[in-house]
């Protein structure tokens, strides 16, 4: 029970890799709430609280109503797929306000409230450090939390560790959303898996499994970084001669 | 237990992080073989830690052949091979000699070369049976931002991550794992040769005052433990990394995070 006695902040955990945090969390004895925009899911086991993590008010709100906790998992987030000339005002408000604002409103919020030696974990993205295609205000979101998460590390440091993990590939209604735009999405995924070292997409496991080590004592010393889990995807050159 | 019944074996096992690696590794259930030129390596004392010491110097192919025939000959694969021998040459590369340069590739890089070159095969045997394995080389931080006068060491710590990245690639699809772990400044022997150093480090011979500006200059306000480093090694092969590949870890209590130069 590499969690016990710490209380946990999840936001975004009614699926995907929200969820798997959540549960990770759970199974290691960790005391977790866990938020989203709407009602509590029916087979969640613990507290949940209805946030709209854009809105500051309602999040110091949260914050204010938790008390003092450990950590802070800021995985709230939504995707447009679009190129800058197709986003819209409304795209740039819905995804610049959930994946930056959003961060910002929780972490400004919750360092003055969290215990020492506290751990927020941020998703990050792959698409923070190379862009997706068809994804520009979304991987301008993550390049943000890339940036606030080193400065959290540096300014908030020692009392509180902050880092990002960038998932790669995870199978989420995300992924699924990404392969709809494509001609082929069958051979698309094909293709995709090919170009992975490990041979499959990610669960949200995987990168739960990362989170825990995150949240826990255990990393002491880990801060300021971004922890890939992308099965190797990103090790490779996108030019890979042999699927040519 | 996340290792239990794991075959392991750490190159530079008795230096300040290999030892730390190998005595987590034992607790957490592995069978491990701890591999150095002495069973004391760079530290005065023999530990008995529940390990199985093999002599090997990573710059002999012979070495390394021997190494992976034992585990061969005893287990029949290996779950994990972890690269953690390594040298430092405290200098510019003026002041550096062609034997050093070649010194500090010969156990940088050609070892970690020799030693994954032959254990891939029991390595390859471990992931048949359906769980993955996982190689984990020693990177550094140096490899990304150089420290003064390390030039060879920050050279080869450079072509380590590469190698990282071309590994993770070619033997990904056998189920092998393969990551780097990139340390900061971590207390260990090779760290207390830094600060000693003439001037390369800076220390100007007032280690205590190097000392604190080290550690007043990290986020964290501390430099790290050889246990810091086995953490992340420890989750790193086991199978809760399972999607782990191809990438640098950098662990070094925010340090790298900062644009800020160390005035020291």
């Amino acid at each position: 029970m590499r969690l016990a006695s710490k209380k946990a902040f999840v936001t975004g955990g009614r699926q995907g890799i929200g969820r798997g945090i959540v549960d990770a969390f759970l199974a290691e004895g960790a005391d977790v709430v866990t938020c989203g925009r709407g009602p509590k899911p029916d087979d969640l086991e613990t507290e949940w609280l209805t946030l709209d993590v854009c809105d500051p008010k309602a999040v110091a709100d949260t914050i204010q109503y938790l008390g003092a906790f450990d950590v802070l998992v800021n995985n709230a987030g939504v995707q447009v797929e679009k190129t800058v000339v197709d986003s819209t005002d409304a795209d740039w408000d819905l995804v610049i306000d959930t994946n930056a604002r959003g961060v910002f409103n929780l972490c400004r919020a919750a360092i003055p409230h969290m215990r020492e030696g506290g751990s927020i974990i941020n998703l990050g993205s792959i698409s923070g450090t190379v862009a997706d295609p068809s994804m520009a205000l979304y991987n301008a979101s993550k390049a943000f939390v890339h940036g606030l998460t080193r400065s959290i590390a540096v300014d908030h440091g020692p009392k509180i560790r902050c880092n990002a993990i960038c998932p790669g590939w995870i199978e989420t209604g995300m992924l699924d959303a990404g392969f709809d735009l494509a001609n082929n999405p069958a051979r698309a995924k094909t293709d995709a898996i090919a170009r992975h070292a490990v041979r499959r997409f990610g669960k949200p496991a995987d990168i739960a499994a990362m989170a825990v080590w995150l949240a826990s004592d255990e990393a002491g010393f880990a801060t300021g970084q971004l922890f890939t889990i992308d099965g190797g995807m990103t090790a490779a050159s996108p030019l890979n001669p042999g699927l040519f | 237990m996340m290792l239990d019944g794991k075959i392991a074996l750490v190159t530079g096992a008795r230096g300040g992080i290999g030892r730390a690696i190998v005595a987590r590794f034992v607790k957490e259930g592995a069978t491990v073989f701890a591999a150095d030129l002495t069973p004391e390596g760079s530290l005065a004392a023999h530990v008995e830690d529940g390990s199985h010491f093999v002599k090997l110097d990573v710059t002999h192919e012979a070495d390394a052949v021997a190494a992976m025939d034992r585990v061969r000959e005893e287990h029949g694969r290996l779950d994990i091979l972890v690269n953690a021998a390594g040298i430092e040459i405290e200098k510019t590369i003026e002041e550096t000699s062609l034997a050093e340069w070649n010194r500090s590739f010969a156990v940088n890089v050609t070892g970690t070369f020799l030693t994954s070159k032959y254990a891939l095969p029991l390595l390859r045997e471990a992931a048949k049976l359906g769980k993955s394995a996982s190689l984990i080389n020693f990177g550094s931080y140096d490899g990304f931002i150089a420290d003064p006068g390390l030039a060879a060491y920050c050279a080869t710590k450079g072509a380590v991550h590469a190698l990282t990245r071309a590994m993770a690639c070619d033997h990904g699809p056998e189920g092998i794992r393969v990551n780097a772990i990139c340390p900061g400044y971590i207390d260990t022997p090779m760290l207390q040769s830094f600060f000693n150093g003439d001037g390369s480090g800076g220390g100007g011979g007032n280690i205590e005052t190097l000392q604190k500006a080290v550690r007043d200059v990290h986020p964290m306000r501390t430099y790290g433990t050889p246990e810091d480093i086995a953490n992340l090694v420890n989750w790193l092969a086991s199978d809760e990394a399972r999607y782990a590949s191809g990438q640098l870890w950098v662990l070094d209590g925010g340090l790298s995070a900062q644009v800020q130069q160390m005035r020291l």
